[in-house]
């Protein structure tokens, strides 16, 4: 047991060559993590997107929401002008009525019939000149006092005191600042604010309205400085309405009042509404950039603490990942240590076989000297045996000879015929016993012979590698094979030159073996196994050729497999071949196979081994 | 030479034992040597002898083969086997082939070889073989001998299967008598006149062949034919030395073998029958007394459960009858 694992040491485990094995943990580990690592970094990307995109939302709503309010307040101020100004248009054409039920039909009725009476046509034709300014067409100064001569014909008129006074009493302590009244030809005929009288306001766009459409015309106006019935006032916001008067009773114009009244106090209300609103909105426009910062904190934190736990889940994976993947590896190497294990039992038990095999055959080559040798040994001794009494009658004869001091000496013949009477002169031959020795001596020369090939062949005693004739390590295992191989099968051999090359004889021995009795094994009755050596470039090639069935095409693919045997269950391990492979591939040579089966069948194995190894 | 016992002729293609057996063979015998088969067939040609040895591993032709062919050119010659390893295939085929008086194994002891050779050449100068044998041999294949009354055949073997098909193939021209266990063998012995015997080695978990070589001891006369699944070689040294076996078959058993090899072992126990003197050309050595002792054993292993209650007593009466007329203890 012990010397067969010596004899092939060290084949078993290269069988299963660890070698280029795959790594299962550093690649899972690797791989694993900068997959794990790129998962996070998009998760990482996607989480600040999204925040990104979230603040671009927040200040667009901001932004619209400061937009929303805006307008409203913008809407609300100018609802209120509007509202304070038709307010006050309604109050003065209601005023403006009562003033023309009051005055018109007594005062001023008359007294616009008396202007009326003036000619303005003078006046009037003194052309417009275009002011330097703007470029618009206006009055000369010429015109305006040519009109305000006008005025003062009319201020001359003797009703116009009273009148006057009774409309400076009517309007104190209201709201009207100012009242003018208009004929149709546009001639300011009154004016509270006397310097006024005169004026040609044909062209006004409000007394247009009041005296052609007959509809009331008002506008907001700001004046820094204004002649009221109480005296002068500072800045004022006004509302002036030309307003149409109608005679009693008729739908006809009869002349145009301008009514001046005083808004001040209730435009400033609206523009305190107004800035109360601007700033309420932007009390509310921080508030909503307040709440949205904070969203946005708040959209951030959450991510943040969504991206902390997915990464920690990942992680948690990874490491789980990381311990099924260790435990795993760590069953894989078990099982394939299990497995090599195995094989290596299985290439043990293929080697003993082999082994058992060349024992058998050494035993039967053994038998045949041994034999013969024991045969004439026993014999020789025989022989011997019967030289007893010849060598006793020789040498009694010597002595009596020696010691006779004459030339003949007396022999008892009668006494001395019993005592010779075993003596068969024909058996004397010595040459006989000495040929058996001889023999004996070449049947000893034949087990040293044998000895010295299983010495050569299992190369105990050797370095496992060393520089070596292939064509003697062949002969050799030819040896050993022949006593294995039946006599009917001829071993050939046809050696060419070769090279010494570093290998390792043992386990060359083992290939070339194997191959001779795989090939003796596919010779059923006599025929030929063929070894040929030749140098082929930088190899060695050696041909195993046999004269056997072949391999038919459903087991030639499968030769080299592990395990794979035709030979019944218990006579082949399936291992021959691919350990022989094994051995060969180790040595930097390869070995192929070339079969034929039918008519003229045989297969041969090529095996080439590189002579600079 | 005159006062030489016998011829003998000896091949080997080794010339060192054909001088060495030479030595020991030729103060008693006329030793011939050949050193191979060829040069072996050329000298049983020309010349008569008395006994032919040859070693079964030789180049060219193999020993049984060689053996065969003597057997056909002069059956009046004992020939014996020299074998220095165990090649079953060649064993069985020197068995069936050659019918081989005895297995010779390497290195032989050097005072009982003389006395085998010595034996050989008194069976092979006073018994005389038949006339007929060599074509009886080359008719083996062909047709059946004829002969007066159907043959007995006892086969020992525990399943079924190959008796069906015994008495289905043979059931017109031979008796066939199945035995079950060895038991049952013994008291078929006493019940009939048995002519060839057909045996697995193991028959029921017991190996037959302890009692196969006691009864050709006792009687030659008696045809034997053995099959077996895994033989070893020492087994088959012995069941021929010491029990004569005509046939091995190995298993499985194919029919056709199995015909032929019973038509062989009618002739052979016909031509036992005709010329009484035959029966000692099939003379065995004396069984040693390991085997004596197997096979009391064996028979021990057999009396144990028939000791039981399920078989009556006239049968164990019957065994040990049949016992003491087969062996005569």
């Amino acid at each position: 047991m012990n010397q067969g694992s010596v004899v092939f040491a060290g084949n078993g485990e290269r069988i299963a060559s660890n070698v280029g094995r795959f790594k299962l943990l550093p690649f899972f580990a690797v791989a694993s993590l900068a997959m794990f690592l790129l998962v996070a970094g998009a998760l990482w990307y996607f989480e600040r997107e999204q925040g990104v995109f979230f603040r671009d939302v927040q200040q667009e709503q901001i932004g619209f929401f400061k937009q929303v309010q805006e307008e409203f307040a913008a809407r609300q101020d100018s609802a209120a002008r509007r509202d304070l100004l038709s307010i006050h248009e309604a109050g003065n054409v209601n005023l403006t009525r009562l003033f023309a039920n009051a005055l018109w039909e007594r005062d001023f009725a008359p007294f616009v019939a008396k202007a009326a009476q003036l000619s303005i046509d003078a006046c009037r034709a003194i052309a417009d000149v275009k002011d330097e300014k703007d470029g618009k067409m206006k009055p000369p100064a010429e015109k305006k006092a040519c009109f305000s001569e006008v005025g003062k014909k009319i201020a001359a008129f003797p009703e116009f005191a009273a009148l006057n006074a009774k409309v400076f009493d009517t309007m104190k302590k209201s709201t009207v600042f100012k009242i003018k009244v208009f004929d149709l030809r546009g001639i300011t005929v009154y004016s509270s604010e006397h310097a006024q009288m005169g004026e040609d306001k044909s062209t006004n766009a409000g007394w247009k309205v009041a005296a052609i459409d007959g509809k009331p015309a008002s506008e907001l106006t700001f004046r820094d400085k204004f002649s009221a019935f109480e005296g002068m006032v500072e800045k004022r916001d006004l509302i002036s309405s030309y307003l149409p008067v109608l005679a009693p009773g008729t739908e006809q114009i009869v002349g145009v009042f301008e009514i001046y009244s005083d808004v001040t106090p209730f435009l400033n209300q609206i523009k305190q509404t107004s800035a109360d609103i601007k700033k309420a909105a932007a009390d509310n426009q921080g508030k909503v950039e307040a709440a949205a910062t904070e969203n946005q904190d708040k959209v951030d934190g959450a991510a943040t603490q969504t991206l902390t736990i997915v990464m920690g889940l990942l992680g948690l994976l990874f490491g789980a990942l990381f311990a099924i993947v260790w435990r795993a590896a760590a069953i894989i190497a078990r099982q394939e240590k299990d497995r090599d294990r195995a094989q290596q039992q299985l290439a043990q038990s293929e080697k003993m076989a082999s082994l058992g095999q060349m024992v058998a055959g050494v035993a039967h080559q053994l038998n045949t000297p041994l034999a013969f040798s024991s045969n004439n040994i026993q014999m020789a001794m025989m022989a011997l045996d019967s030289y007893a009494l010849p060598l006793q009658v020789a040498g009694t004869f010597a002595r009596v000879v020696q010691n006779c001091d004459g030339d003949k000496v007396l022999i008892n013949v009668l006494e001395a015929r019993a005592r010779i009477a075993g003596i068969d002169a024909n058996d004397l031959d010595i040459k006989i016993p000495q040929a058996m020795l001889q023999d004996t001596l070449q049947g000893i020369d034949q087990m040293r012979e044998l000895v010295e090939n299983l010495r050569d062949f299992t190369r105990l005693d050797r370095s496992k590698t060393s520089r070596f004739n292939l064509n003697k390590s062949l002969q050799n295992v030819i040896y050993i094979a022949k006593s294995v191989i039946p006599t009917e099968i001829e071993v050939i051999t046809d050696f060419g030159q070769l090279p010494e090359i570093d290998c390792n004889v043992s386990q060359l021995n083992q290939v070339f073996l194997n191959l001779i009795n795989n090939a003796s094994h596919a010779i059923s009755g006599p025929g030929t196994i063929t070894v040929r050596t030749s140098v082929e470039g930088e190899r060695i090639r050696v041909d195993v050729s046999d004269t056997g069935s072949g391999i038919p095409a459903e087991h030639l693919s499968h030769i080299w497999d592990t395990y794979y045997t035709t030979k019944p269950a218990g006579e082949g391990t399936g291992l021959g071949l691919p350990i022989a492979r094994t051995i060969v591939s180790e040595h930097g040579g390869e070995i192929s196979v070339q079969t034929k089966t039918g008519e003229d069948s045989g297969t041969t194995f090529t095996v080439y081994l590189p002579i600079a190894a | 030479m005159a006062d030489k016992k016998g011829r003998i002729l000896c091949v080997d293609d080794e010339p060192n034992i054909l001088r060495s057996l030479t030595w020991l063979l030729q103060k008693e015998f006329e030793v011939v040597t050949a050193s191979s088969g060829q040069d072996g067939l050329a000298l049983v040609r020309q010349q008569d002898f008395d006994v032919v040895i040859s070693d079964q591993r030789m180049p060219g032709m193999m020993g049984s083969e060689f053996l065969r062919e003597v057997r056909k050119l002069s059956p009046r010659s004992m020939r014996m086997m020299l074998t220095g390893y165990s090649d079953l295939q060649a064993m069985l085929r020197s068995v069936n082939d050659s019918e081989v008086f005895r297995f010779i194994s390497k290195p032989w002891k050097i005072n009982e070889l003389p006395a085998v050779v010595a034996e050989a050449v008194y069976i092979a100068r006073h018994h005389p073989v038949a006339s007929a044998e060599p074509d009886a041999l080359d008719a083996e294949a062909g047709k059946a001998p004829s002969w007066t009354s159907p043959e007995s055949i006892l086969l020992i073997d525990d399943e079924a299967t190959l008796a069906e098909h015994l008495t289905q193939e043979l059931g017109s021209a031979l008796k066939v008598v199945h035995a079950k266990s060895i038991g049952e063998a013994v008291a078929a012995f006493s019940d009939n006149d048995i002519g060839i015997v057909l045996s697995d080695t193991r028959v029921a978990n017991v190996d037959t062949t302890a009692m196969l070589r006691m009864l050709k001891q006792e009687h030659p006369e008696i045809v034997t034919v053995v099959y077996t699944a895994g033989t070893d070689a020492g087994e088959v040294v012995n069941l021929i030395n010491q029990g004569q076996i005509f046939r091995f078959i190995p298993k499985p058993v194919k029919p056709a073998i199995l015909g032929l090899a019973i038509t062989a072992a009618e002739r052979k126990r016909q031509q036992m029958r005709m010329t009484p003197g035959l029966a000692k050309r099939y003379a065995v050595e004396a069984v040693d007394e390991v085997a004596k002792a197997a096979f009391s054993e064996n028979i021990r292993q057999v009396a144990q459960p028939s000791a039981g209650t399920d078989i009556p007593l006239p049968f164990l009466q019957r065994i040990s009858g049949g016992f003491r007329r087969l062996f005569g203890t």
